[in-house]
């Protein structure tokens, strides 16, 4: 850029810095992905409901008469899927939509800064994932009677747990050129979170070397930081639960920034 | 047609008319069997891969759900992921390969071909029918080997799984062929792998159900599907075999009826 004509003439379409701006593009990004997704957002409200609330309700015909144990585990694991939906899942699959029919450098010429995008996707990601938690939580404990104590610590579990799986999302739908691999690595995604993570079914009924492996993993960490909020008694592995989350949530976040690359 | 009159109307005929005939047919047949094979021959081996990944990883994965795995529970499982590999390649791999095909416009091409319609859906759905059979034998030994289960089996397992993948597809096809707008069968297809994998029952015994699900369950394909193939691996385990055949057969004429309607209306 030009320094004699810096001070005058702001190119159209640079970004402005500072926190009203940002505060300012924030709202306005929101704003515009919830106009821009709304269809989107009230078929994906609906689905998730129905996926929830079916879960809930279904894995009681998996048993003759359902254990209190694993009503209880897979009442409190829906809140994470529910959390994992739009981020991690859905969320790259839109990006690889929009890379295919084009609008996806018109979203990039957009003029806010990496955080703004980040920040405003995160927010989508937790209007469309918490309501259907809510719901879920409420069937269930309507339908199994459950032990349910809600602390505080469920507000920073739900950010986190969302937004690890946001910027997991991100990094992927970001990082990776192809549509295609993005929706095949997706939908493997969903596989390992519904059946092979310890999020819907307690840690001991898995091999003990997959357990392992999942320790290493984000899922089974979201799980045991959700489950710590909704169920009484102490839970003795919540801290490094938060530990290995954080550290997930921040390796992607840089994965995805260092693949948008800085706005001008 | 013979050199008639001279002057009279060319002799040419064209190559696009509509001839008949059982020979016709036939050979329409092999050569849209060749067709269709030549398209999705680079498919073939990814298309067993995730039908085995499906029915195997299913039914290892129900195995996690439960607390303990008492013998008749491991039965059900194994003898279920047999069905569980079959239904997405009848319900979910050819609507999406249809949707494709319309989107791209190959769907239109095909049925511009000059051969009877008729051999060109007979063509897939024997296609498609071969193709599922790997998969599903695949995911019945992972699962046999994980949970260690005795089958016995009976010459009653091949017309049964035959039936299966036969009235997979042709109800599949038929979904995809009367259902104009690929995005409904996409949700459809979501919609009914959720029912199947949830609130079907396939990998545990349909007494578990409420009394009014099951009663749709009798009527509907996948718990008819897992009796059939049940009483091939099994002995004693079912009953009522027959009446699952007819529903199964009742579900494969009805697909069939939908696809002849369909591809009978030339647009």
């Amino acid at each position: 850029m030009v320094e004699a004509s810096a001070a005058t003439l702001v190119p159209h379409g640079t970004v402005e810095r500072g926190a009203r701006h940002w505060w300012h593009d924030y709202t306005v990004m929101v704003l515009w992905h919830l106009a821009s997704l709304r269809m989107w957002l009230v078929t994906l409200t609906v689905v998730q409901l129905l996926a929830g609330v079916g879960f809930v309700l279904g894995i009681s015909l998996f048993f003759a008469h359902i254990p209190t144990t694993a009503a209880l585990f897979v009442s409190t694991g829906v809140p994470v899927v529910n959390l994992l939906t739009v981020g991690m899942i859905l969320g790259p699959q839109l990006v690889a939509d929009q890379r295919s029919n084009g609008s996806y450098e018109y979203l990039r010429s957009m003029p806010v800064s990496r955080s703004v995008a980040a920040a405003a996707w995160y927010t989508v990601c937790l209007i469309g994932g918490v309501p259907a938690m809510v719901v879920a939580l409420g069937v269930a404990q309507l339908r199994y009677d459950l032990p349910l104590h809600v602390s505080p610590m469920i507000v920073p579990a739900v950010l986190l747990t969302s937004f690890a799986g946001t910027m997991l999302g991100y990094a992927l739908g970001h990082a990776i050129g192809s549509p295609m691999a993005t929706r095949m690595i997706t939908q493997l995604l969903v596989f390992v979170v519904f059946g092979f993570a310890p999020v819907l079914y307690p840690l001991s009924q898995m091999p003990r070397w997959l357990g392992a492996v999942n320790w290493w993993l984000p899922f089974r960490q979201m799980a045991v930081v959700t489950r710590a909020a909704l169920t009484p008694g102490g839970h003795a592995a919540v801290m490094s639960a938060y530990v290995v989350l954080g550290a997930w949530a921040i390796v992607c976040a840089a994965l995805a920034g260092r693949a948008l690359g800085r706005r001008p | 047609m013979t050199a008639g009159v001279v002057g009279a109307r060319p002799r040419h005929v064209p190559q696009t008319e509509l001839r008949s005939g059982v020979g016709y047919w036939v050979a329409s047949l092999a050569s849209m069997m060749r067709f269709d094979y030549g398209r999705v021959r680079q498919w073939v081996p990814m298309m067993i891969v995730i039908q085995t990944l499906m029915g195997a990883g299913m039914a290892l994965l129900y195995g996690f759900f439960y607390p303990h795995i008492t013998a008749i529970r491991a039965l059900y499982i194994t003898t279920g992921a047999p069905t569980l590999a079959l239904v997405p390649v009848g319900f979910v791999m050819l609507p999406g390969t249809v949707a494709e095909q319309k989107l791209e416009g190959t769907f239109d091409y095909i049925w511009s071909l000059p051969s009877p319609r008729s051999a060109q859906a007979a063509s897939t759905f024997t296609l498609f029918t071969l193709f599922a059979l790997p998969g599903s034998v695949f995911a019945l030994l992972v699962a046999a080997w994980r949970y260690d289960v005795h089958l016995a089996l009976s010459p009653l397992l091949v017309p049964a799984v035959l039936l299966c993948a036969l009235m997979a597809i042709t109800v599949g096809y038929g979904m995809a062929l009367a259902i104009p707008n690929p995005m409904v069968t996409n949700v459809v297809t979501n919609a009914l792998m959720f029912v199947v994998l949830l609130f079907s029952p396939i990998v545990y015994p349909a007494s578990q159900l409420p009394a009014w699900l099951a009663t749709v369950h009798y009527f509907l394909p996948f718990y008819n599907m897992a009796v059939v193939i049940r009483a091939g691996l099994t002995s004693g385990l079912v009953a009522h075999v027959a009446i699952s055949f007819v529903v199964l057969a009742a579900w494969t004429a009805a697909g069939a009826a939908a696809t002849a309607w369909v591809v009978g209306h030339r647009r």
